[in-house]
C-alpha cells in the first residue's frame, strides 16, 4: 500500500474567495487526497512554511482576486529560497487568470494552472498522477525542512506496513526542558481554538520559546482527509512555530497509527513546547497512553447532556486539566459544578478551569496557560 | 427568544389574521358589506392609460373576485401595491410610465421623466406625489460601480461614467488590500495593491477619490461596497468631506456603506475582527450616522454574496431578512426606535435563474414589513424593505460567454416581477474580467429594453404578480424561509448559529449540490455540460492591470503621510482605543483618529485589543 499523497490548499492574501476551493477539496479528499487547507486570506510566507512543515507534495492556489502572476510567483520564489522547489505550485482562478498569465506564471516556475471549465474529475485525476509519485526530495537545509520529511517517512512507512508497532524507544528524561502537552476532548468543542490561544501566549511570554503542534484529523473511510486545523489558527502560523497535521488513516481512538513515533521525534527536537492535539473523540477514548506525555488536558463543551453522560467519560478520570470551554453558554456554569462533583470522585489532583476560547484575552485561558507553563 | 423567534410568530399570527378576517367577512354582513364598498372604490379609481398601439389598459390590475371573503384575502394578506404587507409592491406605481392628464400635449413628454416616479434607487420616495402630476425629474436609477488602481483612476473614470448624468451616483468598488483593512505597504501585497477596486489608505486618498464632487449635494450620494473596515472606511469618507466643505457638510452626506458583517461572517469572508467587535463598531457607526447623518443608508443587507457564495434562494433570503431582524434588534437596544432605524436599513439581493426568484424578494418585503410592524413597532416608512437587485454573477459561465447576455435579461426580467427598487445587470464578460466598456454598454441596456422598449412593465401594475404559480412559489417560499428562521432560532438566533456556523455550513453544502449537479448534468447549464462546443475558443480580453509604478506611488504616498503625522496618529489611537476599552460608543474617536491614521495603523491597533478574526473553515 502507498502513501497518500499530500498537498497543500488556500487562497492568496486579501482573497476570500474559498467557494471554489472547498469544492475542490472535497473532490480531492474522495480520491484519497489528504488535503492540508490553510483557508483564504494567506500570506504567500504563510503558505510556504506551512507547505514545508506539512512537507506536501504540491501548493495548490486558488486566486480570483487578482494580483495573482505576482503572487504565484512570490510562492515560488520562496520556496526556492527555502530549497524546497521539489514542492510543486498549481492552482486556478476561473476565468481571472488568463492565458497569457498562464503563459508568464509557468515560466516562473508555476507547475500547472487550471482554466474555467475543468471537470473536477479532470483536476483530481492530473493532481493525482502527478504529485502520487515518489518525487525526489531534496533534504532541505533548515531544520523545519529536515524535521518534516523524517515525519513523513515515519508517516509513510506505517502506511506502507513497513513499520511495526512498538513503542517508542525515547524516555521521558531524555526530553530535557521540552514539555510535552497533550489535548483531547469531543468534536466542537473548541480544541483548535484554544490552543491556538495558548500558542500565541507561550509566544508572547516567552519571547525566545518554539512550539510544535501535531494536529490530527479524522481521515474519510477509504478516502482521504481535510486537516483543516491550520486555517483556524491563526497564532500558530509563525516562524516559532512547527506544525505537523495527521489524518487518522483508518486508526480510531483520535491519533495515527504513526503518532507516538512522530511525537517522540518532536520531543528529542529541542523545541520548549510539544502540543499534540486528537481528533474529537468519544466517552471511552483515552489517546494519551504515551509515557511521554507531561500534561494531559480534556476540554469539555458545557452540552455534554445529562449529567449521567460524565460517568461514562473515560478522560474525566485520567486528565491532568479538564477545561470547560464555551463557559459563556447558559449551561456552563452548571455543567462546572457537575464537573467539579464528578472530579471529587477521581481522588486525584485535577484542575478544573473554565474558558472562552473564542473571546480574545480570556481571563480562563491565561489561567491554563499559567498551569501548562508551571515547571513540575 | 431571540427577536426572531417573535417574527416567525408575528408571520404565522398575522397569516391567522387574514384567515379569520376572510371569515369575518363572509359571516359578518356588516364588515362584509365595507370590504366590498371599499373594493368598488379601488376600482373606481384606476386610471386608463393608452399604449403606444392605442390599446387601452388599467394602471392597475386586479384580480377578478367579486366576493368579500375573496377580497379581504387579497387586501389583506397580499395589499394593493404600496400597502402594508408589500407583498404585490413597495409602491404604489413602481415602474409605470408617469401619468398623463389626457389634456396635455405629447410634445411635452420629458424622455427621462418617465422613471418610477418619485423615488431615487433606494426608493425613498422623495416626492411623494404618486404619478397623478407630471413629477420632477426623477433620479436616474443607475448607479455606477467604478474601482480601479489609484483614487485618481477611479476619479477619473467616475467623472467619465457621471458626465451626462444630472444626479452624481458613484459606486465604489476596493481592492482585497482595503477590503482587508491592509496599508498598502504591508509585506506581501504590493501585486494587489489597486486590483479588483481602488486602493485607499488615507484621509487623502478620499479626498482624491470623489474630488471634483459637490459631496453634500442633493443629487450626488456616493456607495462604497466594504464591510469589513466599514466603520472606519466611513470615518475616513466623513473627514475626507469636512477637509473640504468644512463641517456643516456632514448631515447633508447622502450615500450608503454595505457594512454588512454578518453576511461576511456567513459567506464573504472579508472580516477583520472577531465577530462581536465587529459588531460593536459597526453598531457604533450605525448610531452616529442614524443620528446626524439622515440621509446615509450605514448598513447594505446583503443576501447578494450569500447567493453568489452558493446559498439556495431560499437560504439567500432567510439568512440576509435574520441578519437584519438582528441588526433591527441591535439598534433597538441602543435606544433607537424603529421609526428612526427602520428607513436607514437597506437590503441588497442576487437574482438567479431558479424558481424561487419569482417571488423572492416579494415575500421578502412581506415578512420584513410584518416584523418590523408587529415586532418592532415600525410605522409605514420604517416597514418598506427597500431593495436594490443585481443579477447572478455566479451564473454566468465562460463557455460561450456570450449566453451571458439571455441569462442576465432572464434574471432582470424576474427581478423586475418581484418589484426591484433598483438593479444592477451584469456584464456577460465577468466570468473573464472587470467588465469592459462594451459589454457594461449592453448590460445597462438591457435594463432599458425591459422597463422603457418593452410594454412588460410600464402599462400595468400587478402585470404579473397574482398569478397561480406565482402565489404557489410565494407560499412555498414563504414556508421555507420560515422554517429556517426556526433552525436559527433553535441555535440562539442570529448569533448563536454563526457560531454554530449554521448559515456557513448550509450554504457550503448547497454550493457542493449546485456543483455536483452541474457535473452530473442534473443541473443544465447551456454550453457548459449542454450543447457545448467542443472547438470553442477561449477569447482574450484586454485586463484592466494596475501598472507596478502606480502600486509604488501608492505606497510612497502612504509612507510620506504616516511620516507627517507620525506624532498626532499615534496621540489619536491611544485615545481610540481608551474609548473601545469602555462602552462608549467609539466612532467619534474613530474620526478622529481617520484625519491623521491610516487604515492599517487603525486596525492594527484595535486589533491588538479586540483580536483578529478566526476563519471558520
Amino acid at each position: 500500500m502507498s502513501a497518500p499523497v499530500r498537498i497543500l490548499t488556500a487562497v492568496p492574501i486579501c482573497d476570500g474567495h474559498d467557494s471554489a476551493i472547498n469544492t475542490i477539496n472535497l473532490e480531492f479528499i474522495r480520491h484519497g487526497i489528504e488535503v492540508v487547507y490553510l483557508g483564504f486570506h494567506r500570506y504567500a510566507g504563510d503558505i510556504v512554511r506551512a507547505a514545508i512543515q506539512e512537507d506536501v507534495g504540491a501548493i495548490g492556489i486558488s486566486s480570483y482576486n487578482g494580483g495573482h502572476v505576482e503572487f504565484f510567483a512570490e510562492v515560488v520564489r520562496q520556496l526556492k529560497k527555502y530549497n524546497a522547489a521539489d514542492i510543486k505550485v498549481f492552482g486556478g482562478g476561473g476565468g481571472t487568470i488568463t492565458h497569457d498569465d498562464q503563459r508568464i506564471m509557468q515560466r516562473n516556475g508555476v507547475d500547472k494552472i487550471f482554466f474555467a471549465g475543468t471537470s473536477l474529475g479532470d483536476m483530481t485525476q492530473w493532481v493525482r498522477q502527478r504529485y502520487g509519485t515518489a518525487r525526489k526530495r531534496s533534504l532541505g537545509k533548515s531544520p523545519d525542512m529536515k524535521l518534516a520529511r523524517k515525519l513523513t517517512e515515519i508517516e509513510d512507512s506505517y502506511a506502507q506496513r513497513k513499520r511495526p508497532r512498538k513503542k517508542s524507544a525515547a524516555k521521558r528524561h531524555s526530553l530535557g526542558k521540552t514539555r510535552v502537552l497533550g489535548f483531547t476532548g469531543p468534536g466542537g468543542a473548541g480544541k483548535t481554538t484554544l490552543i491556538d490561544e495558548i500558542v500565541l501566549r507561550l509566544l508572547q511570554r516567552e519571547p525566545k520559546a518554539s512550539v510544535a503542534i501535531l494536529s490530527h484529523d479524522p481521515s474519510v473511510v477509504g478516502a482521504g482527509a481535510l486537516l483543516g486545523d491550520r486555517a483556524t489558527m491563526i497564532n500558530s502560523q509563525d516562524d516559532r512555530v512547527f506544525m505537523r497535521s495527521m489524518a487518522t488513516r483508518g486508526q480510531a481512538g483520535g491519533l495515527s497509527p504513526a503518532t507516538e513515533d512522530c511525537l517522540a521525534l518532536l520531543a528529542q527536537s529541542d523545541f520548549d513546547y510539544v502540543i499534540i492535539e486528537t481528533v474529537g473523540t468519544g466517552q471511552e477514548a483515552m489517546p494519551f497512553q504515551s509515557k511521554l506525555i507531561d500534561q494531559t488536558v480534556l476540554v469539555m463543551n458545557p452540552d455534554y447532556g445529562a449529567r449521567l453522560q460524565l460517568q461514562k467519560i473515560v478522560m474525566l478520570d485520567l486528565a491532568d486539566i479538564v477545561v470547560v470551554n464555551k463557559s459563556d453558554l447558559d449551561r456552563a456554569k452548571t455543567a462546572a459544578n457537575e464537573i467539579e462533583r464528578r472530579l471529587e470522585g477521581s481522588k486525584r489532583e485535577q484542575r478544573l478551569i473554565s474558558t472562552v476560547a473564542k473571546r480574545h484575552r480570556d481571563r480562563g485561558v491565561d489561567k491554563l496557560c499559567d498551569l501548562l507553563m508551571e515547571k513540575k | 427568544m431571540s427577536k426572531l423567534g417573535h417574527v416567525v410568530e408575528a408571520v404565522e399570527n398575522y397569516n391567522r389574521f387574514v384567515e379569520d378576517e376572510v371569515k369575518r367577512a363572509r359571516s359578518d354582513k356588516k364588515f362584509g358589506r365595507q370590504m366590498l364598498e371599499r373594493w368598488d372604490e379601488i376600482k373606481r379609481n384606476i386610471k386608463i392609460g393608452t399604449a403606444p398601439t392605442g390599446l387601452k389598459l388599467p394602471r392597475l390590475a386586479l384580480p377578478e373576485i367579486d366576493e368579500a371573503g375573496d377580497i379581504t384575502r387579497y387586501l389583506l394578506g397580499e395589499g394593493l401595491p404600496g400597502e402594508f404587507p408589500y407583498l404585490s409592491g413597495a409602491y404604489r406605481e413602481m415602474y409605470l410610465e408617469p401619468w398623463q392628464e389626457p389634456k396635455i400635449e405629447l410634445g411635452s413628454f420629458e424622455k427621462n421623466g418617465r422613471k418610477k416616479n418619485g423615488q431615487n434607487k433606494n426608493g425613498h420616495a422623495e416626492n411623494g406625489a404618486s404619478g397623478l402630476t407630471k413629477p420632477k425629474q426623477a433620479e436616474e436609477p443607475t448607479r455606477l460601480f467604478s474601482g480601479l488602481m489609484l483614487a485618481e483612476d477611479t476619479n477619473k473614470r467616475f467623472h467619465f461614467l457621471s458626465a451626462h448624468q444630472r444626479s452624481k451616483r458613484l459606486s465604489t468598488a476596493f481592492d482585497g488590500v482595503t477590503l482587508y483593512g491592509i496599508d498598502s505597504d504591508a509585506d506581501g501585497v504590493l501585486g494587489k495593491i489597486g486590483e479588483g477596486g481602488v486602493a485607499v489608505d488615507t484621509v487623502e486618498d478620499m479626498m482624491r477619490l470623489y474630488d471634483g464632487f459637490e459631496l453634500g449635494s442633493p443629487n450626488f450620494s456616493a456607495s462604497m461596497t466594504i464591510s469589513g473596515p466599514a466603520p472606519i472606511i466611513m470615518a475616513m469618507y466623513i473627514a475626507a468631506a469636512k477637509r473640504r466643505f468644512g463641517p456643516e457638510v456632514v448631515p447633508n452626506l447622502r450615500g450608503t456603506i454595505q457594512a454588512d458583517i454578518f453576511k461576511e461572517v456567513q459567506a464573504q469572508n472579508e472580516t477583520i475582527f472577531p465577530t462581536e467587535a465587529s459588531l460593536r463598531f459597526l453598531g457604533d457607526m450605525m448610531e452616529w450616522t442614524t443620528r446626524h447623518m439622515p440621509r446615509w443608508y450605514p448598513v447594505s443587507i446583503s443576501g447578494y454574496h450569500i447567493g453568489e457564495a452558493g446559498s439556495t434562494p431560499v437560504q439567500q433570503a432567510a439568512y440576509t431578512l435574520s441578519n437584519g431582524f438582528a441588526y433591527a434588534e441591535m439598534m433597538a437596544k441602543r435606544g433607537l426606535s424603529a421609526d428612526e432605524f427602520g428607513p436607514r436599513l437597506s437590503f441588497f439581493l442576487d437574482c438567479g435563474l431558479d424558481v424561487e426568484y419569482i417571488a423572492l424578494t416579494r415575500v421578502s418585503r412581506r415578512i420584513w414589513a410584518i416584523g418590523m410592524r408587529d415586532v418592532f413597532g415600525a410605522g409605514p416608512k420604517a416597514q418598506l424593505f427597500k431593495v436594490h437587485t443585481q443579477t447572478s454573477g455566479r451564473s454566468l459561465i465562460a463557455a460561450e460567454f456570450r449566453n451571458n447576455l439571455t441569462r442576465t435579461a432572464a434574471e432582470l426580467m424576474l427581478a423586475y416581477m418581484n418589484g426591484t427598487n433598483s438593479s444592477h445587470s451584469n456584464s456577460a464578460d465577468e466570468p473573464f474580467t472587470t467588465p469592459s466598456e462594451e459589454w457594461i454598454r449592453l448590460s445597462a441596456h438591457s435594463q432599458a429594453i425591459l422597463l422603457e422598449e418593452s410594454g412588460i412593465f410600464k402599462h400595468v401594475m400587478n402585470m404579473l404578480s397574482g398569478s397561480p404559480g406565482m402565489k404557489a412559489v410565494e407560499r412555498a417560499v414563504e414556508a421555507a424561509i420560515l422554517e429556517e428562521f426556526r433552525q436559527i432560532e433553535s441555535l440562539g438566533g442570529v448569533m448563536g448559529a454563526v457560531e454554530n456556523r449554521y448559515q456557513r455550513s448550509q450554504i457550503q453544502n448547497a454550493a457542493h449540490r449546485y456543483e455536483e449537479q452541474i457535473y452530473n448534468g442534473t443541473r443544465p447549464m447551456i454550453a457548459l455540460n449542454k450543447y457545448r462546443n467542443e472547438h470553442e475558443e477561449m477569447p482574450e480580453f484586454e485586463l484592466a492591470r494596475t501598472p507596478r509604478a502606480k502600486q509604488q506611488l501608492q505606497v510612497h504616498r502612504l509612507q510620506q503621510f504616516k511620516k507627517k503625522n507620525a506624532k498626532k496618529a499615534e496621540q489619536a489611537l491611544e485615545k481610540l482605543i481608551g474609548v473601545v476599552e469602555t462602552d462608549e460608543n467609539c466612532f467619534p474617536a474613530l474620526m478622529e483618529a481617520a484625519e491623521v491614521c491610516s487604515l492599517g495603523q487603525i486596525v492594527t491597533r484595535l486589533q491588538e485589543v479586540v483580536g483578529r478574526f478566526r476563519p471558520m473553515v
